[in-house]
């Protein structure tokens, strides 16, 4: 009995010891060699307030690039589109809470997750806009630059939510893009480029204002938890 | 409503507006359908389009207290939602009018609270102000836990104007005015809109800005710089304008004032001397003409009076003064010419007579009677003109001056003939000199040598002198001539000169000037020219004593002689006068 004892409480100890050694890690940078490498440390709520200037550029950024477009392409009888877009955009796998209540009850963690993945799902259809921009005659350049930079801090906003999951939640490397949530459909029936485009954007701006909201309250509930949380 | 016989208009929605982004409400209109418009015959569905496509539900609660409105509590405000809302008539199944948003879309914020501004600073001109104004986010909008970002936009405007300005959005609660004008009222406005969104809100109340200008002495310090600036630049432009056109300013201001002038003669002439050149131009002018010696007329009247000729032997001088002609084919009894030519003339004499001589043209001493219509016993005219021979030698051989010899106890001046300053003896010589024009001399005797008249009382005037040493060729040989001198009474002896030759009468008591000429040692034992030496009250010449010639003297010591020039021809001047003068 005493042997199993001991032969039990060894394996303990030792995932023990690799869990705080996991915790006990700081944040390691990877550069872009991919070595790890010791990284400036940077407080959680610092970083907190850098990601949310990521999200309310990028939400501000998507919102002046759906105006270019649709001014530049899209006629005056499909504008009212924009309102009824809300089910032309894809639909998440998990249902995203869309009043203030349901918002002020949800977890932290949910917030984070749904961010992540929301800036996941983004990335290539985005990417896939640019180039299909391109294609366009007369596309203005500051609509081209703007879907450009979006692209770009797109990539950096998913990197520090990684982070920010990471310290906040204590949770380890998460995947980077879990699958069956990125793919981006689109309605079947819309089959005009450009309407495509449009429905594309309309929902892009949509999403980063969620992304906007979420971390704001999140922001919110660090500083003040009793106001935020409550009703 | 138009409720004219316009086209219908149906039933619809007039707008749906969330405040906060929690609630939100629609209102409708009945339009033209008044039958419509009572409460509960329209109704309104709305359906939110989520995947699971749910069902039209009707309007959770109508507005109690507002007419057609649907109001959506926090319980059915679902955001990143599209919502469609239908209108519909209750009695029959009919949709009038349908309306897809989604509720961020819909959100008009409520206006900030709170603006107040506050001075920040004053410029130093004190003409603008910097102000910087606060706000507050309406209370509605729940900006603290990040449900909601807003921009602000803050709107200016003076008091009295229609436009607006607006600055730039604002993310804060506090934004500077700048620029705004003393003593100009303005009026502050603010609004906001979500971030992300187009839709701007209610304004809030206007607050208005006033700030007094301030009177510092700074500002007026600049006013006064310029003005003095302003004034010292017009001035340095004033004197710039006067020195530059200073010559054109003068003749402006202060116009020459014409000096008195002889037309065509330039003043410098005269300053230089040049007596030739001036006398040329004077005798291109008909005021002063030195040839008129030849043509004034009253030259012309030099008559010799032969019956009254001298009374002494003088008279036999006179006679042979007047026979004294030119010699030449003229014939003409020219005593001044023959002087000239007599080459006995006496050296004293000589220089005198020659310079008399060359005044040929200034000495019309006599002209030549032999073309002269007038013969000695012509009458015809008492006054022949005086022609003007032609410059020849009997002018230049003329003599201008005859010398008084004597003076008769009357008071008549006795003319010797000039060449000759000796006695009376002499006049047997000039008449052997012109022996050969005695019988002309004779006749020229007859002569009359007008004498001019010097009819001033008591006045002298050279150019009488001058021309009373004229004497006119065609003598006329009247004697009653008007125009020779006179035999004057002894009575008018004091008021009236007769000055030149004497008439063959003798009588003439005027006096005759003779400059003395060649100098006291030159003087021949008879000099040609008595020097007259002073006037006595009597208006009669005292002649220099000193002369032999003269044997009468003046009853007045003759004083010595002062030096005197040489007087070209012949003249007095008024110098000389006064030196002569008592």
């Amino acid at each position: 009995m005493r042997r199993l004892q001991v032969v039990h409480a060894f394996p303990c100890c030792v995932l023990l010891s690799l869990l705080c050694w996991t915790v006990a890690v700081p944040l390691d940078c990877k550069d872009e060699s991919g070595a790890l490498s010791r990284c400036a440390t940077i407080s959680q709520e610092k970083l907190l307030d850098r990601v949310i200037q990521h999200a309310e550029l990028i939400s501000r950024v998507s919102e002046e690039s759906c105006t270019l477009f649709e001014e530049m392409f899209v006629p005056y009888s499909m504008r009212a589109f924009r309102n009824q877009g809300g089910n032309a955009c894809v639909t998440k796998a998990f249902t995203i809470p869309n009043s203030k209540s349901e918002l002020q009850q949800i977890s932290d963690k949910w917030l984070l997750h749904s961010v992540l993945m929301m800036v996941q799902s983004w990335i290539e259809p985005l990417v896939y806009l640019q180039t299909t921009l391109d294609r366009y005659d007369d596309a203005p350049d500051t609509l081209l630059n703007r879907t450009k930079w979006v692209s770009d801090k797109l990539v950096s906003l998913e990197q520090g939510v990684v982070v920010l999951i990471r310290k906040m939640l204590d949770e380890g490397m998460l995947s980077p893009s879990p699958p069956g949530v990125v793919q981006y459909d689109v309605q079947p029936e819309v089959l005009e480029s450009v309407l495509r485009d449009y429905t594309l954007l309309s929902c892009f701006k949509k999403d980063a204002h969620k992304m906007e909201t979420f971390l704001k309250l999140l922001k919110c509930r660090q500083t003040d938890k009793l106001g935020c949380a409550l009703y | 409503m138009d409720k004219t016989r316009d086209t219908p208009v149906l039933p619809h929605f007039t707008g749906c507006r969330s405040r906060e982004q929690e609630t939100f409400r629609c209102w409708w209109s009945a339009g033209t359908f008044s039958n419509l418009s009572e409460p509960g015959a329209l109704v309104v569905f709305f359906q939110m389009k989520n995947t699971p496509l749910s069902d039209w539900q009707e309007c959770p609660e109508y507005t109690a207290t507002v007419e057609n409105e649907c109001y959506f509590s926090k319980t059915f405000t679902h955001i990143w939602t599209s919502y469609c809302v239908q209108l519909r008539a209750t009695a029959q199944n009919i949709t009038y009018d349908e309306f897809c948003f989604t509720v961020e879309n819909i959100v008009h914020p409520d206006p900030p609270v709170g603006l107040n501004w506050t001075l920040l600073n004053v410029s130093r001109s004190g003409l603008n102000f910097d102000i910087l104004v606060r706000w507050a986010p309406p209370p509605s909008a729940d900006v603290h836990t990040g449900w909601m970002s807003l921009k602000y936009e803050v709107q200016y405007r003076q008091r009295n104007a229609s436009h607006w300005d607006k600055l730039d959005l604002e993310s804060g609660t506090q934004q500077s005015i700048y620029g705004l004008q003393t003593d100009k009222e303005y009026e502050v406005r603010i609004h906001c809109k979500m971030s992300a969104f187009h839709n701007f809100g209610e304004f809030s109340d206007s607050i208005f800005v006033h700030v007094a200008p301030i009177p510092s002495k700074e500002s007026v310090f600049p006013t006064m710089v310029l003005l003095v600036s302003g004034v010292v630049g017009l001035l340095i432009l004033l004197m710039l304008v006067i020195f530059s056109q200073q010559q054109r300013l003068m003749v402006i201001l202060l116009p020459p004032v014409p000096a008195p002038k002889i037309k065509g003669i330039d003043p410098e002439l005269l300053k230089k001397g040049k007596m030739d050149q001036l006398n040329s131009l004077l005798s291109s002018q008909h005021m002063y003409n030195q040839d008129t010696y030849r043509e004034d007329p009253w030259v012309e009247f030099i008559q010799l009076d032969l019956d009254d000729a001298g009374e002494k032997s003088g008279s036999s001088d006179t006679q042979r003064l007047l026979g004294f002609t030119r010699p030449g084919p003229k014939g003409d009894d020219d005593s001044g010419r023959a002087s000239c030519y007599d080459p006995d003339l006496l050296p004293d004499a000589e220089g005198l007579l020659a310079a008399h001589c060359e005044m040929e043209e200034h000495h019309p001493l006599v002209s030549e009677s032999g073309p002269s219509t007038p013969s000695p016993e012509a009458t015809d005219a008492p006054f022949l003109p005086f022609r003007t021979q032609p410059v020849g030698q009997s002018w230049i051989n003329m003599d201008f001056y005859a010398q008084v010899s004597d003076v008769t106890p009357a008071g008549g001046v006795v003319l010797s003939p000039g060449q000759q300053s000796e006695t009376p003896g002499m006049n047997p010589d000039e008449k052997k000199k012109k022996g050969e024009d005695a019988g002309d001399e004779e006749v020229e005797k007859e002569k009359k040598l007008q004498l001019l008249v010097v009819g001033s009382d008591g006045g002298y005037s050279p150019e009488v002198v001058a021309r009373q040493v004229e004497s006119s060729a065609p003598y006329s040989p009247a004697p009653e001539n008007a125009y020779h001198a006179l035999p004057p009474e002894p009575g008018e002896e004091p008021q009236t000169w007769s000055v030149g030759y004497l008439v063959p009468d003798g009588e003439a008591q005027a006096p005759y000037f003779l400059p003395e000429a060649p100098p006291a040692s030159v003087l021949p034992p008879v000099s040609d020219y008595t020097v007259v030496q002073e006037v006595d009250g009597q208006h009669s010449l005292l002649l220099n004593p000193s002369a032999p010639q003269s044997p009468a003297c003046p009853p007045n010591p003759t004083k010595h002689l002062p030096s005197m020039p040489a007087v070209p021809m012949g003249y007095l001047t008024p110098e000389l006068l006064e030196n002569l003068s008592p």
